[in-house]
């Protein structure tokens, strides 16, 4: 059961705080992924876990031990770098080797271990050689052999899939996932690639300037963003934000009055909102088609193929951006009407935090 | 990759090679050349380029003339190679310490090193001597040792460090995290990648030995057999005569061993000189 809970975390370097009390807990055989721009946190507060650096506040619990004070390899975690840190000197098989020589484990059990993990992550050729002569994909998954043979209880992994091209990043991210299922562990992954967080995680922490903004599992997230900031993170195209001014915010749910004189009526909660509140209609590029309603401007016009993505803006000038059918007939500099689907439209209050949507789309069979 | 330099450059850069080459080797050409002259050629006027008697007749004499000269060459050896064993064994932790350790005034003792390489021994010789003698190691092989060793310190820590900070900290932090000691990770991680960066810092301690050992060698020892060979050459300066020829013999002969090194190590310490100047 490697259950890892962080309590209060708070870290400062000198004077600059950038962690600001982190609470989470993770359970166990989770695949957890730390997901923010660059500079929010993530990597510090992975590293945090993992032992390499001190929190300057709070608790690190593994397993329902307090591991804040003891050294990584005591708090039975293991770590892949986002540079791989593979030994250049030593070949793949002592590379993968290297915590069980530090535990001088036997020659037999070394050999026994590093197959086993080399068979799991095919490359028991290539453990003759030295990683120099690997190619990227391949020294990814020595280093992911070098944190398996240990048999942690919690795996860490820092951006391990940034130095990859697009598409070898694919195939590893199906590689870890089907990793993650094969050891059965639990696994925090860093990156700033939403794909990634998307793709891989039970549940996502979004971080932003060193404090969690949402904890929760990829679809929760895109469908219920908790503030402004995850909501233009989670989803790709980005979610656009349309100004508005609340009308009604009496019946069943808040009536706003936007670009065009175009009034929207959303399901959404009212609690927090009262007429004339400027606010922000959150409306996601796929959640929108052709019709009438909001006249989009474009500008670039991407077929894509299974989609067209056009990039505009309002009459009023906001950016706005629209995934359409591949075959849409749009053109660009050619005005195209779009129609929103009430329920699918979020609504973020001045301070970015959210109106709770009364209803998110079930599961389409 | 393509050419860079027109042809007239190319010519201007080879004689601007060709000048500094020759001021550099033109005195051991003229040492060789000193050394195959019959002794009496020396004084002779008009100079003679070369003459039907030029010989190797030095190279066998000198053994004679001075008794103790292979003793002072391997004493020469000696001395530089133990100064730099135990230069290393210093530099190496202080280096890595410097590199990776965060500690109190850290920059001022680099700070402080700097400093004293740019006294030159000569300046400390009278506290030195007086250092030596309370110790008692006044005419030993140690008061040749010891001096070098501390005048070579400060030097080799800096050349290190600037290398050693070159190896990604990743790499230490992963062994770290995999629980190696900071020992065992600096045997396992670092010494074997930091080995160009030894064998650099490793010559040039043996070439700054090598070269410091004959001032500490006429003030700190009157033993002969202990001199090294800058110290011995001075045997071949008689009441009567000096034989230049044997004496620029035995130099050139001296020498011999730091050339066949620096032969044989030229590229680690090429490519260690310029090292993290180009992206790998």
């Amino acid at each position: 059961m490697a259950t890892l809970d962080l309590e209060n975390i708070s870290k400062s370097f000198g004077p600059a705080k950038v962690l600001h009390d982190i609470d989470l807990a993770i359970r166990d055989k989770e695949f957890v992924v730390f997901v923010g721009p660059s500079g929010c946190g993530k990597s510090t507060l992975l590293r945090i876990i993992a032992g390499l650096e001190e929190t300057s506040a709070g608790r690190i619990v593994i397993e329902g031990r307090d591991v804040s004070r003891e050294d990584p390899v005591d708090r039975g975690i293991s770590m892949v770098f986002q540079s791989y840190a593979l030994y250049p000197h030593l070949t793949v098989f002592e590379n993968i080797a290297f915590p069980l020589r530090v535990q001088k484990m036997t020659q037999d059990e070394v050999s026994q271990r590093v197959a086993r993990a080399a068979e799991i992550l095919q490359l028991t050729d290539k453990l003759p050689l030295k990683p120099g002569q690997l190619s990227g994909g391949q020294r990814q998954r020595v280093a992911i052999g070098r944190s398996i043979v240990r048999e942690p209880k919690v795996f860490l992994f820092d951006e391990p899939l940034s130095n990859l091209d697009a598409a070898l990043r694919g195939d590893m991210r199906v590689e870890l996932s089907q990793l993650h299922r094969a050891l059965n562990a639990t696994m925090v992954y860093v990156t700033h690639d939403q794909v990634e967080a998307m793709t891989m995680a039970d549940r996502i922490v979004v971080l932003n300037g060193g404090r969690v903004e949402q904890f929760g599992s990829p679809m929760e997230l895109y469908h219920h963003p908790a503030t402004k900031f995850v909501a233009g993170f989670i989803g790709q195209p980005n979610m656009n934000f349309v100004p508005g001014t609340v009308a009604d915010a009496s019946g069943g749910g808040v009536a706003i009055d936007t670009v065009d004189g175009a009034r929207l009526v959303l399901p959404v909660d009212t609690a927090g909102v009262s007429t004339g509140d400027a606010v922000e209609i959150g409306i996601r590029p796929e959640d929108v088609r052709l019709g009438d309603g909001l006249d989009l401007n474009i500008r670039v016009l991407e077929r894509l193929g299974g989609v067209s993505i056009a990039h505009g803006a309002l009459s009023d000038g906001t950016r706005f951006c629209a995934s359409l059918d591949g075959n849409a007939r749009i053109e660009e500099g050619v005005p195209v009407g779009l129609t929103v689907d009430p329920a699918c439209a979020h609504v973020f209050k001045a301070d970015g935090t959210v109106l709770r949507r009364q209803a998110a789309p079930a599961l389409v069979a | 990759m393509m050419d860079r330099y027109t042809i007239p450059q190319k010519i201007g850069l080879y004689i601007a090679v060709a000048i500094f080459l020759t001021f550099i080797l033109l005195p051991f050409f003229e040492m060789f050349m000193a050394s195959l002259r019959p002794l009496e050629h020396l004084f002779r006027s008009p100079y003679q380029f070369w003459s039907e008697d030029f010989s190797f007749q030095a190279y066998s004499d000198m053994w004679e003339t001075v008794p103790l000269l292979g003793r002072y060459i391997f004493n020469s050896i000696y001395i530089a190679s133990m100064v730099t064993a135990i230069t290393m064994a210093f530099v190496v932790p202080a280096a890595y310490a410097f590199a990776r350790m965060d500690f109190p005034m850290k920059s001022a003792t680099l700070g402080i090193f700097l400093a004293v390489n740019m006294f030159t021994g000569a300046v400390l010789l009278i506290p030195l001597y007086r250092v030596l003698r309370t110790l008692g190691l006044l005419n030993t092989y140690w008061a040749m040792i010891v001096p070098g060793v501390a005048f070579l310190i400060p030097t080799g820590i800096w050349l290190l460090r600037s290398y050693l900070e070159k190896i990604p900290r990743e790499l230490e932090e992963a062994a770290y995290v995999d629980g190696a000691s900071r020992l065992y990770t600096l045997r396992r991680v670092v010494l074997p990648l930091a080995v160009p960066g030894l064998i650099v810092v490793g010559v040039a301690v043996f070439i700054g030995a090598y070269a410091q050992q004959f001032l500490f060698a006429i003030t700190f020892n009157q033993t002969r057999e202990l001199q090294p060979l800058p110290a011995g050459l001075y045997e071949f300066i008689g009441y009567q005569s000096v034989t230049w020829n044997e004496m620029m013999a035995a130099a050139l002969v001296g020498v011999l061993p730091v050339m066949v090194i620096f032969l044989f190590l030229q590229k680690y310490l090429v490519a260690g000189l310029t090292a993290g100047a180009v992206k790998e």
